[in-house]
């Protein structure tokens, strides 16, 4: 199942780094990652598509929530491959 | 992000503006001076670390910060303690938080000072222990050069660490360094890293004696962490189901010492009726002596811990992550549980491993207190109406019959013994770390544990060498307390430089080196697995005599015990030493951990040796070709 991560990423340091290195070390892999300025130039927007099965995502979620530097992760509705 | 001209965010000093109360406020300082008065500002008493190029600047603050000041007991306010290498410095300030509960500090230098220090780093994030790490790095203008000890710090550490703060703004650094000291304590624990270049150190800067960095996302979170609250309807069907349970169970977990709520569990165990088991890392939640105690679970759990994992029919777990070494088989954990129950701070240990009925993601401390009051209210008295008094005796009947048990009469020394020994002597009061291996398994399995944080041992990383490095740490944190380091041969080997750094800053600790002539736990892998080749894991070659050693490095008390005859008098000697001792045991080379759960294995398939009677006829052993581990 295709899955889209939208990540709100404050702008520091290493931290894109940390997102990108938390899927690599969880063992999944990101289909396509797209990174936008935001109005706050402190703020970064990723949108991130990746397959996974639903509990995968769900966990793989919970933990980029756990990174400092991430804002917030929200999972609109899971499109279908 | 990786962008040099990345906008900060405003600092959280800029936001609503008061004037500092810091008496220091408004003075000019060096960067490298900012960092030692944040130190002291967060109450930190012992450095751990080892000099060099880059951090010189912090280094020269520290001990003109020592030189103009006094600690209330005499002394310098902040001594720096120098291990032999990093990785022990890391282990010492590990050692002291595991001790304390406070923040361990580790300072180091760049490139090889700050490698060496990702061990240490791995080992307290995966045990939950909060630390700040502070390592020094080449000049801002010269990152990225690959610069004479130069090390992507930040790129090695991030996946390590609980965060990880490069400093290019000296402008940030005052922030930073408590915004660290925030991360590391508050949520979850865990390590925090902060990379400071040269120049940022020598930077003038003004001292504004408040403020810490913005981070939104993480407070958000620790806020709603923290103000989480179980609602009547949760309490209601949590109490519902404890009210129909017939035999539940308490799976404690390290989340109880971290979040200190071993007397909020004491007093709900109290309350309840409910019989505790604890993992390898929540020794000491609850005093294993007591009657409900059912000591630890898992790979090398007590069989009647185990089997009362098998027997329940109810499991509240708190603080634990049902990590392979407690539930290799997740699904044939706790098979007659009809309703498990899990409190834990981290919301992405929830449901991890196994689904659960019913979880609270939030301060287990404030939580388990909310759940007792609530049932109190409600009028429930379970353990005081004995409702759970058919399962107690079976606990009780478990616990008789199961009991941990080992060769007493074999004419070789048994290491069970020494801890047995030992334990007369401290009754659960000493303070105990340990390398890995059998060792510690044995020293986890035969010790009696009365109060937290008197337990610390590398659970998840399982890292050889941790033990006396941990022990120094700790014997600072616990300058009252009898520390004593239970070691390997093979592990003591990986940080024995350490032992000079007992003598030099003449503490007491006590090292015991369970000698069984090599890799004693992955000997009982291969002869269980591996059909008893014993591929690189034996030392009888090694002419290594660790009593010259231990003398050598100034141990006045180093003695070898071979005669089992002596067992008591030697360890009751060595423990009224006064001064640091060393303690060499020649221990029963075949001697085996039991029991064991096996990997990919379920706790009714557990192996319980030839002196713990099982419940059933042991399987065969062969080849391995399972990929558990
Ligand atoms: C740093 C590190 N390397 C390797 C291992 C794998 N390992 C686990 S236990 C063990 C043997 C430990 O031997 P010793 O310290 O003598 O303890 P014993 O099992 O003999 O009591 C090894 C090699 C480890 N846990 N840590
Ligand atoms: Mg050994």
């Amino acid at each position: 199942m295709k899955h889209t991560l939208s990540i709100l990423l404050q702008n520091e340091s290493g931290a894109l780094m940390r997102v990108a290195g938390l899927f690599a070390a969880r063992h999944c892999n990101i289909d396509s990652l797209t990174v936008a300025a935001t109005r706050d130039p402190a703020v970064s927007q990723l949108t991130l598509v990746m397959h996974g099965a639903d509990d995968t995502v769900e966990q793989i979620i919970k933990q980029t929530r756990k990174l400092v530097d991430v804002i917030e992760v929200t999972h609109p509705a899971a499109s279908t491959p | 992000m990786g962008n040099p001209i990345t906008v900060n965010m405003p600092l959280q000093k800029d936001l609503p503006s008061h004037a500092s109360t810091h008496p220091l406020a408004g003075q000019s300082m060096s960067g490298a001076e900012v960092v030692v008065q944040v130190l002291a500002d967060e109450g930190v008493g012992v450095l751990f670390g080892y000099s060099g190029g880059a951090i010189l600047p912090v280094y020269d603050a520290v001990f003109r910060y020592n030189a103009t000041h006094l600690s209330p007991l005499g002394g310098e306010p902040m001594p720096l303690i120098v291990p032999a290498n990093e990785q022990g410095a890391g282990f010492m300030a590990a050692g002291y938080a595991r001790a304390s509960g406070k923040v361990g500090v580790a300072i180091v230098t760049s490139g090889p000072g700050a490698t060496n220090m990702v061990t240490p780093v791995r080992d307290a994030m995966s045990d939950s222990v909060p630390m700040v790490v502070i390592c020094g790095q080449v000049p801002t203008g010269a990152l990225g050069s690959d610069a004479f000890q130069e090390a992507p710090v930040s790129n090695i550490m991030s996946p390590c660490a609980k965060h990880v703060f490069l400093l290019t703004d000296p402008e940030r650094l005052e922030a930073t360094l408590r915004t660290a000291f925030e991360i590391a304590r508050s949520g979850r624990p865990g390590p925090v890293v902060v990379d400071i270049p040269k120049d940022v150190q020598n930077t003038t800067l003004t001292f504004a004696g408040e403020g810490t960095l913005p981070i939104p996302g993480y407070r958000a979170r620790q806020h709603a962490i923290q103000t989480a609250r179980v609602d009547d309807a949760q309490c209601d069907a949590f109490f519902d189901a404890l009210a129909k349970a017939r035999r539940p169970l308490i799976y404690a977990g390290g989340g109880v010492i971290a979040g200190e709520a071993s007397a909020t569990l004491r007093a709900f165990v109290a309350q309840f009726g409910l019989p505790v088991t604890t993992t390898l890392m929540g020794l000491g939640a609850i005093d294993t002596t007591e009657p409900l105690a059912l000591h630890m679970l898992g790979m090398h759990g007590t069989a009647y811990a185990n089997y009362a994992v098998e027997d329940c029919d109810f499991l509240l777990a708190l603080g634990a992550r049902f990590d392979d070494r407690v539930a290799s088989v997740p699904d044939r954990f706790a098979p007659h549980a009809r309703f498990i129950a899990q409190i834990d701070i981290d919301p992405a240990e929830i449901g991890k491993v196994k689904s659960v009925h019913w979880h609270h993601h939030g301060d287990l401390d404030r939580t388990l207190s909310r759940l007792h009051q609530f049932g109190v209210r409600h009028g429930f008295n379970f353990g005081a109406e004995g409702r759970y008094a058919h399962w107690h005796d079976h606990i009780g009947a478990l616990k008789q019959t199961h009991a941990l048990n080992y060769d007493r009469e074999s004419p070789l020394i048994q290491p069970q013994a020494v801890i047995e020994a030992i334990n007369r002597h401290t009754q659960g009061r000493a303070v105990i770390s340990t390398g890995v291996g059998q060792h510690q398994m044995w020293a986890a399995q035969y010790f009696d544990f009365r109060e937290p944080r008197h337990w610390l041992t590398s659970g998840s990383m399982g890292t050889m060498g941790f033990g006396l490095p941990a022990a120094i740490g700790a014997q600072f944190a616990r300058r009252d307390a009898v520390v004593i380091d239970i070691d390997g041969d093979a592990s003591i080997r990986m940080n024995l430089g350490e032992l000079e750094t007992v003598t030099t800053y003449g503490l007491p600790v006590k090292v015991v080196v369970l000698n069984n002539i090599g890799d004693g736990m992955v000997r009982q892998w291969q002869k269980l697995f591996f059909r008893g080749r014993f591929a690189s894991s034996d030392k009888s070659l090694h002419k290594k005599d660790f009593i010259k050693a231990a003398q050598a490095d100034g141990f006045e008390w180093a003695k070898r015990l071979e005669d089992k005859a002596e067992l008591a008098a030697t360890i009751a000697d060595f423990i009224a030493f006064e001064g640091p001792a060393f303690l060499e045991v020649m221990i029963d080379p075949d001697a085996g951990v039991y029991p064991m759960v096996g990997p990919g294995a379920t706790y009714a398939q557990m192996i319980t040796g030839d002196f713990i009677p099982s419940r059933v006829a042991p399987a065969e052993v062969g080849d391995s070709k399972s990929d558990m581990f």
